[in-house]
């Protein structure tokens, strides 16, 4: 294995691990299966594509340098984000506000955020239609040796970026007040509620923060695939099998579980007799395995000390 | 003979329903049912009674749903005949997927597994049956069954890791699985040279008459009949034995486990069985296309599907095919609308899960229990307001009589209490004993008729002629001294009278 897949491979597993941990997050902490994920990515894509379309021309007046381009990085991300933040506040409003002490809550907010990620995905295709769209390259597209490996930049600064956010969103959650709600809430949602925190409240940061995560791995991962309205799909479904196979609620587990899809994503993609067209299939026998060995997942303990 | 008949006197319209359609049996009739041949089933809930009001003996049919899939089945096979074409063609569709939904229901609602693989059933068995007609010339009345075999053995598969994994893991892992077999099926070229598909399927509607009006009729009552049948396996499955066993594993597990029933073996023979019957689907929809693709397997048919059983109400059959109506004739019967038309789906699916707690079918019932909880909420705020006694303070006390007259004494002071005014005051200042207004006279009358504990009293204090008063109130009991209330001295009697009107009217507002 040579350093350049491992690169790719660790490219992969930082925008998988970005949605997993995401959808992890929202189903320990209020109980819910987020399938509008696909939809926050589409969107906060769709939103980064129109903020860098619009200002890339008077920032490339400005200044045609580094700082330029690291200004024009900041800000897409930044749009693509908040875009992000913005669609989970929706799915906050929709799904999970009107019914989340009603009975049947898993199931119903289940049917209603797929419902949200048909309707939007369809809505952007009737605003925008099917034609892809291509993100300016925030970060360049030059390549440099470390070490005596080369490096394609765009790839070592996604690494980066999701390394560093996620673990300032990690940190956030160990030291911050709202971070400790959050925790109690993922723990014990009837025992925080005694303590007076509340449920409500505690949600909301979830979702905006899930939801800017989204909007984070959708910048990233359109650095090297286009925008459509149906781009959410396979990042959802990776997403989802991740979270699942690192055992949904468990951060470790879903980092871990991304760490290995994307090595065996990198790794199938060079087979000779395998390629490409196979990788969604050896993903999913890998996972279909790991579920028969382990049916809670790979650090799906939380469920079971939890009952 | 029966005859429909409401009521005939007006005082029967009393009670809960009493517009409701009974039968008046005559007394041959009182006790017999009609029951299928040799078994002791009935065909229609009946239920006599006698009539509580009018005391004569009816009959109600208790479950009238029968009713209402007669009505909705049969008006759909006498309207297809006089519909265009591209509504026979809808409502050929809307059959076929209400038998998939049908039997997906089984496998989700009576079973209680989250299969995600429907789809994926119904397509390898239909490429298997249009492969076994296509390739080896197997005529098309074998590829039924052939369909149905390469169910059973996928059900097999698909049945092992079912009882090990729980809800999501398993929905995701039939999701990668229907994925695998969407690849696998595309990479196969000897199977399906062109573009992955396979055409020219024999059918049970001959050739010539391929989308053609009669070839359109003749795959609707196919399909039809395919739907009767998948209802049929529903009810034999869901309400016979079978059926018995797992909704007692679906009320309590572990109750279902001590009292001897294998829960797990009978949620895999209900979703072998249903796979089996899949896959018969299956081979169905492939002669009924006269072809296969990989369509079938595509991600937004399944969640159309998902949407349709939705819709209607998990783990119903009548909300399986209701929701398939509705969500048939939006996506094929306004298909000028384009991408408009899933929206609409999506917004009805928002609407009934943020709204109904079962699906569409499952608004009865909530209904009929919003409203019972509405009642007794009703029920409990007047407790609260005019009863002294509370409800289970009620049923501990034998004379129901002492329940009604604290009742009648609570509203009373409550009536009373409302009557005190400042100029009532006044008047008894100014006339404490005579010619009273008939509010203070009510008043006065209530202090009157009190028991006789804390009833106040005057004494009188020093001599006759340079006497004052103080007020003092009764024990009540044999023996025990009156005490003094405080120490104010009342120079008249009137004055006297006036401060113990004042006393009580202050116990009457702190009551």
């Amino acid at each position: 294995m040579d350093a350049t897949l491992v690169i790719y491979a660790l490219y992969l597993a930082a925008i998988y691990a970005l949605m997993a941990i995401g959808i992890s997050l929202v189903w320990s902490s209020i109980g819910m299966v987020n399938m509008a994920y696909g939809a926050t990515f589409a969107v906060a894509g769709y939103a980064a594509y129109f903020a860098a379309d619009s200002i890339a021309p008077a920032i490339r007046s400005w200044s045609t340098g580094v700082d330029g381009m690291v200004l024009l990085a900041v800000l897409t991300v930044m749009a693509g984000m908040i875009a992000g933040a913005l669609f989970g506040i929706l799915v906050y409003l929709v799904a999970f506000l009107p019914i989340h002490d009603k009975p049947n809550f898993a199931v119903r907010s289940l049917i209603v955020t797929l419902a949200i990620n048909l309707a939007a995905v369809q809505a952007l295709l009737f605003a925008f239609g099917p034609q892809q769209k291509a993100l300016p390259r925030i970060f360049g597209v030059g390549r440099f040796n470390l070490l005596g490996t080369p490096m394609r930049l765009d790839q070592a600064i996604t690494i980066l970026t999701t390394i560093v956010l996620l673990g300032l969103v990690l940190l956030w959650l160990r030291i911050s007040r709202r971070g400790l709600e959050i925790r109690a809430v993922m723990q014990n949602s009837e025992g925080a509620a005694l303590c007076g925190i509340s449920t409500r409240w505690t949600a909301l940061p979830v979702m905006m923060l899930t939801g800017s995560l989204a909007g984070l791995a959708a910048v990233l991962l359109s650095q090297s695939i286009f925008v459509n309205p149906s781009a959410g799909t396979t990042p959802l479904i990776k997403g989802l099998t991740i979270a699942l196979l690192g055992g949904l609620g468990s951060v470790p587990g879903a980092v871990l579980g991304a760490i290995l899809v994307g090595f065996l994503e990198a790794i199938t993609g060079i087979i000779p007799f395998l390629g490409q067209r196979y990788v969604l299939v050896v993903q999913f026998a890998f996972i279909v395995l790991v579920l028969l060995i382990r049916p809670r997942g790979l650090g799906g303990l939380l469920d079971e000390t939890r009952e | 003979m029966m005859r429909a008949d409401k009521p005939a006197a007006s005082y029967a319209k009393v009670g809960r329903r009493p517009d409701e359609v009974t039968l008046k049996p005559d007394g041959g009739q009182l006790w017999h049912r009609w029951r299928p041949p040799f078994s002791r089933r009935h065909w229609l809930a009946w239920r006599g009674r006698y009539n509580p009001k009018s005391l004569q003996r009816e009959r109600l049919l208790v479950d009238k749903r029968p009713l209402w899939w007669t009505l909705g089945l049969g008006g759909l096979l006498i309207a297809v005949p006089f519909l265009s074409d591209q509504f026979v063609n809808i409502a050929a569709i809307f059959c076929i997927f209400a038998a998939i939904n049908v039997i997906w229901t089984l496998i989700v609602g009576a079973a209680g597994i989250f299969s995600l693989a429907t789809m994926a059933v119904v397509g390898l068995s239909a490429y298997a049956a249009a492969a076994a007609n296509v390739y080896l010339g197997l005529p098309w009345p074998l590829m039924m069954p052939v369909g149905a075999a390469v169910g059973l053995i996928f059900g097999l598969l698909l049945a092992l890791p079912s009882t090990r994994l729980d809800g999501l893991y398993y929905a995701l892992l039939t999701l990668g699985i229907a994925e695998i077999c969407r690849v696998s099926i595309s990479q196969i070229k000897a199977l399906a040279p062109s573009n992955s598909s396979i055409n020219g399927v024999a059918s049970f509607i001959p050739s010539a008459w391929h989308l053609q009006r009669p070839g359109l009729l003749l795959g609707f009552a196919g399909a039809f009949v395919l739907l009767l049948c998948a209802l049929l396996v529903f009810r034999l499955v869901n309400t016979e034995r079978l059926g018995l066993l797992l909704q007692t594993a679906r009320e309590d597990e572990a109750f279902a486990e001590a009292v001897g029933i294998d829960y797990r073996r009978a949620r895999w023979l209900v979703f072998v069985l249903a796979s089996s019957a899949l896959g018969a689907i299956g081979a169905f929809y492939a002669m009924f296309y006269r072809s296969i693709s990989l369509a079938v397997f595509s991600l937004d048919q399944l969640l159309l599907l998902f949407a349709m059983i939705v819709i209607g109400g998990l783990g119903r059959s009548e909300g399986a095919v209701l929701g398939t109506a509705i969500v048939v004739l939006i996506d094929k019967g306004l298909i000028g609308l384009g991408p408009l038309r899933i929206i609409i789906v999506t917004a009805v699916m928002i609407i009934v899960a943020l709204t109904a707690r079962e699906g569409l079918t499952g608004i009865k019932a909530q209904f009929q229990a919003f409203r019972n909880r509405k009642k007794s909420e009703r029920r409990a705020a007047r407790t609260e307001k005019g009863g002294e006694v509370m409800p289970e303070e009620a049923t501990e006390i034998s004379d129901k009589q002492l329940i009604y007259r604290r009742l009648f004494d609570k509203r009373l002071r409550d009536a009373l209490k409302s009557s005190i005014t400042p100029d009532l005051i006044a008047e008894h200042r100014a006339k404490p004993l005579g010619q009273h207004s008939d509010a203070l006279d009510r008043l006065l009358n209530y202090f009157r008729r009190e028991e006789m504990p804390d009833k106040y009293a005057i004494l009188r204090v020093g001599p006759l002629r340079s006497c004052s008063y103080r007020v003092m109130a009764l024990s009540g009991r044999a023996g025990h001294p009156p005490r003094l209330v405080d120490d104010k001295l009342y120079p008249t009697l009137d004055e006297a009278y006036h401060a113990v009107f004042l006393l009580r009217i202050n116990d009457l507002l702190a009551s």
